[in-house]
């Protein structure tokens, strides 16, 4: 059909075609000048002994466990907590969302001058009650937490949209008959509402490890990395590769790990949650 | 259930279990003061970037400034559109914004349309092909990307086979062509034209409509919240870039408003009052956008998430 064409078009060149360079690229030394070289497995070799993509792999890993499963609670709670059925409900809303709309660069340039040490908000405000705060983001103890608050703050909006949602979506009737039956609140949330919300926590969880996976303005913004090392991610290493040290094939070898970590995140979780999907 | 019955007109009404309308419990005080405090922490790093962005830098600089400014120095503004071209960064990120969407809307609302209203072979795999796209990393593709850019053929003074010159480096067509369509948008679209009704597309041919009439004419204009949704998120996403614009930009004229912003950064030191006056310019558009659409904002993410 010829409406579809110009889309099929599109995707094909932007993202098929990409996709298998991509895959094709990560097997050869390139650099842009040059014409690529095959070169079998040895950028994945040299990933192996490259200590500082280890580092942007466990960096990538921790940023995701502490982002994604705290995110995903808070935004939970709050979202339980608009279900209640509140009078300002709606402003209460639009203030937790606000941070999902703003560009990651405008708020990463914001957390940073929060951060800043001489005086920045965080310092001030813990100088009220007597504590020197550390120089948060040029502190290798406290750089990565730093930057993972940022993240748990950016993402809550988003889990506790979606969360809001799907309990809008659940039969009221379940809750009568359990109140009936005397099921405490506690109960109710747990045999009634958590079980029923399977569907949307695997979303979240998705979409949200996704995200983390590939967070790259906050780094850019916030840290560069560094220090020495202690906030680099994966997406980062990538594109340093890519744009600073122009060795695209290796580059590409490191998008592709990138690529089958995600895959295979995403297959233990569907195996756990026991394949639940959105329905329609 | 019995519920059913005690609705029924005449029949006195109990109190329902699950009644709006509770008496003011402390933990009702406790829920508002609680999400009065999560709230506050969603804002205050934006009250705070808009407060900075008044006060001079003596001020800034200064250990014992108090949280709001002590005159309020608009004058700031003012400097930091000198100090950056941000009137030309806002207005390329606008133009490419607008571009991104028009093209998303039309390219992505015909495709959608006939993968859900006409059965044509293929159709079925060219969804899971779209399905497909949605689920590949940023990062798997962007580089590849770069490289078609970059090496366009015919284009920067490059030749047949892409050698010689830049491509499509440093031009609008860079901006704006790779992430014009969205698979997402497809996706969409699809379902919402899925859900409208077979008569009025059987009417509409027995009145001898072309099928892009039936399109155009009849269905599209049934799926305003579709075309609402779709306006709002590629607008915000295309606002709101930052890798892409940063890999194939070099000149300033070029630059969008996210890039300029970390190239201030960088190439300055932080002048916080100039920056911070930056970044509310730069969030300004979207918070507006987000307040004036927020019921689609909102409806969007959340089908986004469910369907």
């Amino acid at each position: 059909m010829l409406m579809v064409a110009p889309a099929l078009l599109h995707a094909a060149l932007w993202i098929g075609l990409p996709v298998v360079a991509s895959v094709v690229l990560a097997f050869t030394k390139y650099d842009v000048l040059t014409p690529p070289q095959f070169v079998g497995l040895d950028n994945f070799k040299e990933m192996m002994d490259d200590a500082v993509f280890r580092k942007s792999i466990v960096n990538t890993v921790v940023y995701t466990f502490f982002t994604v499963p705290f995110g995903m609670m808070l935004g939970l709670l709050v979202a339980l907590a608009l279900h209640t059925g509140l009078k300002a409900r709606g402003i209460f809303r639009t203030a937790i969302f606000l941070p999902q709309v703003t560009a990651t660069v405008a708020i990463a340039l914001v957390w940073l001058w929060i951060y800043n040490p001489s005086n920045g908000l965080l310092n001030a405000l813990l100088s009220f009650v007597g504590i020197d705060g550390p120089a948060w983001l040029s502190s290798t103890t406290w750089a990565l937490p730093s930057v993972i608050l940022v993240g748990i703050w950016q993402g809550i909006g988003m889990k506790m949209l979606i969360y809001l949602a799907a309990l809008q979506s659940l039969p009221k009737e379940l809750y009568e008959a359990a109140s009936v039956d005397g099921a405490s609140k506690a109960r109710q949330f747990f045999s009634i509402t958590l079980p029923l919300l399977k569907p949307a926590t695997f979303f979240v969880l998705i979409t949200s490890m996704i995200t983390a996976f590939q967070s790259f303005d906050q780094i850019y913004i916030l840290t560069e990395g560094g220090p020495a090392n202690s906030t680099t991610m994966m997406t980062y290493e990538i594109y340093k590769s890519a744009f600073r040290e122009f060795r695209v094939g290796y580059a590409c070898a490191q998008s592709l790990v990138l690529f089958v970590l995600l895959m295979g995140f995403t297959l233990v979780n569907r195996r756990i949650m026991g394949g639940t999907r959105g329905h329609n | 259930m019995a519920t059913t019955e005690l609705h029924k007109p005449g029949v006195a009404r109990p109190p329902r279990p699950t009644a709006k309308r509770k008496p003011v419990t402390f933990g009702r005080i406790a829920l508002y003061v609680t999400l009065s405090a999560v709230s506050l922490l969603m804002v205050v790093p934006f009250v705070w970037m808009v407060l900075t962005s008044l006060k001079t830098p003596v001020e800034i600089a200064s250990q014992d400034a108090g949280l709001l400014p002590e005159h309020w120095d608009f004058s700031n503004y003012t400097e930091a559109l000198k100090a950056a071209p941000f009137a030309t960064y806002a207005r390329n990120s606008f133009i490419i914004a607008i571009s991104h969407t028009v093209l998303n809307l039309v390219i992505a609302s015909m495709a959608g349309y006939s993968l859900a209203r006409i059965r044509f072979r293929g159709s079925e795999v060219i969804f899971y092909l779209f399905i497909a796209a949605l689920m590949i990393p940023t990062y798997t593709k962007v580089l590849p990307e770069f490289l078609i850019v970059r090496f366009m053929p015919l284009a920067g003074g490059n030749d047949l086979f892409g050698q010689g010159g830049s491509g499509w480096l440093d031009t609008w067509w860079a901006l704006i062509v790779p992430g014009a369509v969205t698979p997402f948008a497809v996706f969409l679209f699809r379902q919402f034209y899925l859900d409208l009704p077979v008569e009025l597309e059987e009417a509409a041919r027995l009145d001898g409509l072309g099928e892009f009439r039936i399109y155009a004419r009849i269905m599209t204009p049934q799926v305003k919240p579709a075309i609402i949704t779709v306006a709002l998120l590629t607008f915000e996403s295309s606002w709101n870039n930052f890798l892409w614009p940063l890999l194939v930009t070099r000149t300033d004229s070029l630059r969008v408003i996210q890039v300029g912003l970390s190239v201030f950064r960088t190439e300055n030191g932080p002048q916080w009052h100039f920056l911070m006056a930056g970044t509310t310019l730069a969030t300004l558009p979207m918070v507006v956008l987000f307040l004036i659409g927020q019921r689609y904002f909102v409806q969007g993410f959340a089908t986004a998430g469910l369907k």
